[in-house]
């Protein structure tokens, strides 16, 4: 394998993680972008999404990665997977925001942000206690299809993430941008007191962002069972941890930047693999964390915040 | 008056409750004495001298979380620095060569020559007693590293950068096989040795030495609590903006807590892994950061024998509740026949029962179980009514004395200009207020008048100009340092700190100008002493300035007072800073013409102080009985500049305000 | 010893301790009590009820048999496993140590499964005089006579072993590889945890001894997901073996990513990836051919221990595995230890059933000869070496089935 092979085929591998994790954080950064609150359950609802995705596609009769799918049938299962596993979490988001963060909505410090910490463990350990700490053999109908791109291999699955997490985007900028919840939405982000004031049903529009962020989280968890293979109890935290420092290096509340945050943590994970070993990693990630939040909060993409005096 | 005033000012009095808490106390330290002697289970006393470790490190997350309100979800990296540092220079890991330059070590009994088969090699020694104060000095130094990138954090970001910092401790302690043996763990760790006497396997010394510790560090949070230190993290917590206002200085105090909080960890990791004589990476996670704050948000975040008792409910939780409520569970479910029941592992559990905690303190008991908040009752009907209320002027102004009044210029602004991106919130503004004099700042809302108060105090960058205060250029100084020179504000929309007491508020505007630090705190020399005492009967004269309005309510918290009573406890605040300039920011605003009055002759008799005045006020009769000079802003700019009556009738003035000229009139 | 770790972990409290009863007691016999401290919650746990399955079987027969007269045996089960750490807590194995050390009437000890557990306990135990025959702990740290003054500070072997440990098991793979599958060069992976970082050091220094060239040394995240970076690095050296230290958690996800990355390449593991667990978790085809250790002789399906797998069948409706046969094995140490002392009518005190236990010479246990050496290390140290190869007629996730004995790997 020449140089040139190896780093293509590495940026590949970190252009993959670089989508789910784009993806992850989008939800992520969503509910911060209205809420201002870091939502520390969002990674544990993923990884209950990656599980409640498993029994979907485990009701087909799928099991491993032995039954194949093709056309039709192939694109009917992932539809209906991708749409029970987004509206189960979803639903599990926005149970979250109506019982246990609404009451704490006007109460100032830590507590909101403490509570989501609590719902994280009671979720990680709800799959721990119920599904054991092994992991999972993800049911996986897709037909292992690869290509060659000069001496480095394209699988169709990586093609799938991109497509999914391209198509997922757009779709969020388009509701965010063009729907009336969406501008309604922004404008909750900006300034909740007025945006009541100009009739905006403010409890409304986060539950929607919830509701949104969870989905996305869902769709995140069965596009991850899809790409490894292998889901187990513990996905939350490593994944979360990357896709939170990609959403905090992109622009934390800004959607293009999730994005591209994504993409810059995914190749610094792969190249920082190839060149200084895995064992290193998570330093390196969690060292980029620490040096945006303390020179840059804003991020690439993200306005520095007025000064509030 | 006065007596109820030395009263209160001589704290370690305390009447009959005290000595009913003292009794129970005593009962207490009996009843942690005797434990190992009545109840000789050597698992048993293992677990509680765990559950000392886990009370300590609750502890110093209470003075990180708790007092000073900075949410340091990575505290268990502090743990780990202690455990590696006395594991490294106790265990077999660690070995260099032996040469005759550590033979001077070995006497001091640091060093031993040892020999495994080769050359001979220096084995570290390291006492217990020596590492415990040590290690505390070497995590707190890296609690002022890991906090100093934090000092300008949001609070959930800061959170998250104290994450980062404790996850990335236990990596590096996993990747430097070298120093640490990686995830393989330090072990052989020595024991603590006593004149000779190695602890060795019993848990009895260690308990012991574990609730010597807690006891040790429960003195010491109490002691900073209750000092000048503890006030300004409290205060800090509450409102860091107006903290610095009042003198406190930000940097220094976080640094402060961030440093004890890790030094009580420090102590913890010693004790702990002496005990254990092992230490891996994974004994440092984030789950154990989790569960300590777990414990401090279960006992009350800021309350000391809160978090004891947390720490004691979460082991008593794992090691007694748990497990007996799994048998019982096992028992039932045999008795109706359920599988599942038969089956089912509470102790597993543990973690979930985490999250519920956290979930439910937050939504139902904030305050945790034993508040931290001394909840005063509100005064009776009678008692609001005692004294009768006295009108007009401040009260016993006499007792306060004269401070010097300077001459020339107390404030002297030339120039200044505030941006804020592409908004100009200040242009070129000139303002001078004399010594001794009132100046009234005037204008429509958004002209600029806090941000000029803003810009004085040091809030806001002014990009031109320059701001003199007696003289000195104070351009560019931080608000705690703009403070202790002389200047002191209050806010337009009353930035108390609203958990503390009125006489806590008052005695935070003294902070800069006592000295006592936090080994003056926990020593509580004679010199603190007295210096507390001064400062508290200052405040409570300052206090009596508002006649009856405050006094009686000075052990009251601040939210629960009225709004007028908020303003007056702000001014109060500020006079306790003894300033020389005294910048008030709407003072009278929200009160009733009866207020304002009795308000406005008060802050006039201020005038007799010595003290100058600058005034930002929307009432015009305030403003005309108050102020000698009246200077008008209208977006940004110096409109108009003169006294009262001249300004009132001046055509830019009202063009400003009524947004037409005097003349027209419209046609109704 | 078997250090099987999975993610995270902390420090905790402690845990339920239940009696499992083995059977009555006659009224006038005495009663010998045996801890047995496994991780009973956590990634080990469905091993641990296996394992414990053993020693439960060893002792119910002795009672009923009354294969020691005027002795009745009660096994009492310490858990070192905690939620928080998520597999064995050294906390928590200390804590069980010290209670199992307090309470008089244990007088001999079984475990611990994990070595990291081993070199919390050891100490106490030592302190305590109560000796520990583990069957699973393979870090060979704990009964190295270097580190006698960490482990053993009383001086007497205290930590015995029906297994061997991973200073055989390491380096037997690599002779393996290199006398028998020819392989010149290779990769190594381990999966940070104490036993994997463990193994994969011992088996490197071999594999070097050995003269198979080490191409590289690199270590995967448990708690990742992803590692094609690393597996693609190591595609581009292109070696002949990988070798990986460590355990399921990160062990099924490199089979998996392995399987796809580096089709062609020999795939080797220790005792930590022989677990029905690696079969279900990573499945076919990714697990075929992988090979793997165990720090035992492969007695499973070995016609002679037939009856003994029926009995345990018939017993707990599960089939056993390697390492319930040597916890089988610890436990008829401890009883013919005390048989020993009755014969000779000692008195059964902890340190003279210790002691019984150093001088133990068994010759027809199931394991084959048993003998102690002055460290407490078995002295027949056999290393067997398996190969996945998949039984389609046979559950997919069962190990007895589908990990096909090859043979004994070979000494240095």
């Amino acid at each position: 394998m020449t140089t040139a092979d190896l780093f293509l085929q590495q940026a590949i591998n970190g252009l993959s993680l670089g989508a789910m994790y784009a993806l992850l954080a989008l939800g992520f950064t969503l509910v911060y972008g209205i809420l201002e609150l870091i939502n520390f359950s969002h990674f544990n609802v993923f990884m209950v999404g990656s599980f409640i995705a498993m029994w979907v596609l485990q009701q087909f009769g799928l099991s491993g990665q032995n039954t194949i799918l093709y056309g039709l049938p192939l694109v009917g299962v992932l539809a209906v997977a991708f749409v029970a596993t987004m509206l189960a979490t979803g639903g599990i988001g926005v149970g979250i925001e109506r019982f246990l963060l609404r009451p704490l909505r006007n109460v100032k410090g830590p507590a909101a942000m403490i509570t989501t910490i609590g719902v994280s463990y009671i979720l990680f350990n709800i799959i721990l206690l119920t599904e054991g700490a092994d992991s999972m053999n993800f049911p996986n109908p897709l037909p292992p299809v690869q290509f060659a791109v000069g001496g480095a291999v394209l699988r169709l699955r990586e093609i799938l993430i991109w497509v999914i997490a391209l198509l997922l985007m757009l779709a969020l900028t388009f509701f965010v941008k063009r729907t009336k919840l969406g501008k309604a939405m922004r404008a909750t982000a900006q300034d909740p007191e007025a945006a009541r004031m100009m009739g905006v049903e403010v409890d409304r529009v986060i539950m929607t962002a919830f509701f949104l962020g969870s989905a996305l989280a869902g769709a995140s968890g069965l596009i991850f069972g899809l790409y490894y293979n292998v889901i187990s109890f513990i996905i939350g935290f490593n994944a979360g941890l990357r896709a939170f420092t990609a959403a905090v290096l992109g622009g934390i509340g800004n959607v293009p930047g999730a994005m591209l945050g994504g993409v810059l943590i995914g190749l610094t994970e792969a190249l920082g693999s190839q060149l200084v070993g895995a064992a290193w990693v998570d330093v390196i990630i969690f060292g980029i964390l620490v040096l945006v939040l303390v020179f840059r909060p804003a991020g690439l993409l993200g306005q520095p915040a007025p000064n509030k005096s | 008056m006065n007596a109820l005033a030395a009263a209160l000012t001589r704290p370690f009095d305390r009447l009959l409750p005290a000595r009913r808490r003292q009794l129970a106390l005593a009962v207490l330290v009996a009843c942690i004495l005797l434990f190992p002697v009545v109840h000789n289970n050597d698992a048993d006393i293992d677990s509680m001298a765990n559950a000392a470790a886990y009370a300590t490190l609750a502890l110093g997350l209470n003075i990180v979380v708790g007092f000073a309100g900075l949410l340091d979800l990575g505290y268990a990296a502090f743990f780990a620095i202690g455990a590696y540092y006395y594991g490294v220079f106790t265990s077999f890991q660690v070995m260099p060569l032996w040469n005759e330059y550590w033979a001077p070590l070995a006497t001091l009994g640091l060093v031993e020559k040892i020999n495994q088969g080769g050359p001979d090699l220096v084995h570290f020694t390291l006492s217990f007693w020596l590492a415990l104060p040590t290690a505390a000095m070497l995590t707190a130094a890296f609690g002022v590293l890991f906090g100093a990138p934090t000092l300008r954090l949001r609070g959930d970001y800061l959170a998250i950068v104290t994450l980062g910092f404790g996850e990335i401790v236990p990596i590096v302690a996993r990747n430097v096989d070298s120093v640490t043996n990686g995830a393989a763990g330090l072990n052989g760790i020595q024991a603590p040795h006593l004149f000779g006497w190695s602890f060795g396997v019993s848990a009895t010394p260690y308990y012991y030495v574990g609730m010597a510790l807690v006891a040790f560090l429960i003195f010491v949070s109490i002691r900073l609590r209750d000092s000048r230190i503890g006030r300004a993290w409290m205060a800090i917590r509450e409102d860091e903006i107006a903290a610095s206002a009042m003198g406190v200085n930000l940097v220094r105090l976080k640094l402060l807590a961030f440093a004890m909080g890790a030094a009580f960890a420090g102590f913890t990791g010693v004790f702990y892994v002496s005990k254990l004589q092992t230490a891996t990476p994974e004994m440092f996670g984030f789950p154990v950061s989790a569960m300590i704050l777990v414990m401090v948000v279960l006992g009350g975040m800021g309350s000391v024998w809160g978090v004891v008792l947390g720490a004691a409910v979460l082991q008593l939780l794992q090691s007694w509740f748990l497990p007996d409520l799994t048998s019982w569970t096992h028992a039932l479910g045999e008795l109706i026949g359920s599988e599942w029941l038969q089956h089912v592992d509470f102790v597993e559990a543990i973690e979930l029962f985490f999250g519920i905690i956290l979930v439910v303190m937050m939504l139902f008991r904030r305050e945790g179980l034993i508040p931290a908040a001394r909840r005063t009752p509100a005064l009776s009907f009678e008692a609001q009514h005692v004294a009768g209320v006295q009108r007009g002027g401040f009260v016993g102004l006499d007792r306060i004395g004269r401070w010097e009044k300077g001459s020339g210029n107390a404030l002297e602004i030339r120039g200044v200009t505030v941006r804020f991106g592409g908004l100009t919130a200040l242009n070129r503004v000139d303002l001078a207020v004399p010594a001794g004099g009132v100046v009234a700042v005037i204008g429509p809302n958004g002209s600029g008048k806090s941000t000029l108060f803003n810009a004085i105090t040091g809030l806001v960058a002014a990009e031109e100009g320059s701001i003199r205060f007696e003289g000195a250029d104070i351009h560019g100084l931080l608000p705690h340092e703009i403070l202790a020179r002389g200047v002191a504000r209050t806010f337009q929309n009353i930035r108390l700190f609203p958990n503390l007491t009125v006489l806590e508020n008052v005695l935070i505007g003294q902070h800069a100008r006592l000295s006592t630090g936090p080994i003056g705190a926990v020593l509580r020399l004679p010199r603190s002493r007295a210096e507390e005492r001064a400062a508290a009967m200052w405040a409570m004269d300052i206090i009596g300035l508002f006649g009856s309005r405050l006094t009686p309510r000075a052990q009251q918290t601040v939210s629960g007072l009225s709004y007028a009573n908020r303003r007056r406890v702000e001014v109060a605040r500020a006079l306790a800073s003894r300033p020389r300039v005294l910048l008030l920011d709407e003072p009278t605003a929200g009160m009733n013409p009866a207020e304002t009055l009795e308000l406005a002759e008060q802050i006039k008799s201020l005038h007799a102080l010595g003290l100058a005045i600058l005034l930002i006020e929307h009432k015009l009769d305030v403003v005309t009985r108050l102020a000698d000079t009246v200077v008008v802003l209208d977006h940004g700019e110096k409109i108009a500049e003169g006294r009262p009556d001249e300004v009132r009738r001046n055509e830019e003035v009202l063009r400003a305000y009524l947004g037409r000229a005097a003349r027209e009139t419209v046609n109704v | 010893m078997l250090t099987r770790r999975s993610a995270f972990k902390a420090a905790a409290g402690l845990a339920a301790v239940s009696a499992a009863g083995v059977g009555p007691a006659l009224a006038a016999d005495k009663v010998v009590k045996v801890g047995i401290n496994l991780s009973f919650t956590g990634a080990d746990a469905t091993s641990a009820t296996r394992i414990s399955d053993g020693a439960i079987l060893a002792f119910e027969e002795a009672n009923k048999n009354h294969e020691v007269p005027g002795i009745t045996f009660d096994l009492e089960k310490y858990d070192d496993g905690t939620a928080t750490a998520g597999q064995y807590d050294p906390a928590q194995a200390a804590t069980n140590a010290r209670k199992m050390v307090s309470d008089p009437g244990v007088l001999a000890a079984i475990g611990p499964q994990m070595s990291g557990a081993g070199k919390a306990m050891a100490p106490i135990l030592s302190a305590g005089d109560l000796g520990t025959i583990t069957p699973s702990s393979t870090n060979p740290d704990i009964t190295d006579p270097k580190f006698a003054a960490q482990y053993r500070p009383n001086g007497k072997a205290i930590y015995f072993r029906t297994v061997a440990t991973d200073a055989y098991q390491g380096p037997n793979m690599a002779n393996y590889m290199a006398n028998t599958l020819k392989v010149k060069s290779v990769y190594v992976l381990d999966d940070s945890g104490a036993y994997g970082v463990g193994i994969a050091d011992a088996f490197q220094k071999q594999a070097e001894k050995d003269g198979i060239k080490v191409l590289g040394r690199d270590r995967l995240d448990p708690k990742a997901a992803d590692y094609s970076a690393v597996l693609t690095k190591i595609k581009s050296l292109n070696p002949q073996a990988i070798y990986y230290g460590g355990v399921d958690q990160a062990g099924v996800k490199l089979a998996k990513q392995a399987y796809d990355i580096l089709p062609n390449v020999i795939k080797a593991g220790g005792d930590g990836i022989q677990s029905a667990d690696f079969l279900s978790g990573a499945g076919f085809p990714a697990v075929e051919g992988w090979y793997a250790t165990v720090a035992a002789p492969h007695v499973i399906g070995d016609p002679k221990i037939a009856d003994f797998s029926k009995r345990f069948v018939a017993r707990f409706g599960i089939q056993p595995e390697d390492y319930s046969v040597t916890c089988y094995t610890a436990a008829q140490v401890i009883i013919e230890a005390v048989k020993d002392l009755m014969a000779h009518k000692k008195d059964v005190t902890r340190d003279a059933v210790r002691q019984a236990i150093q001088d133990v010479n068994m010759k027809n246990s199931l394991l084959g000869p048993i003998e102690f050496d002055a460290n407490g290390d078995i002295k027949n140290k056999i290393i067997s070496v398996f190969q996945i190869r998949k039984n389609p007629d046979k559950p997919l996730d069962s190990p007895d089935d589908q990990y096909s004995y090859i043979g004994v790997a070979p000494m240095a």
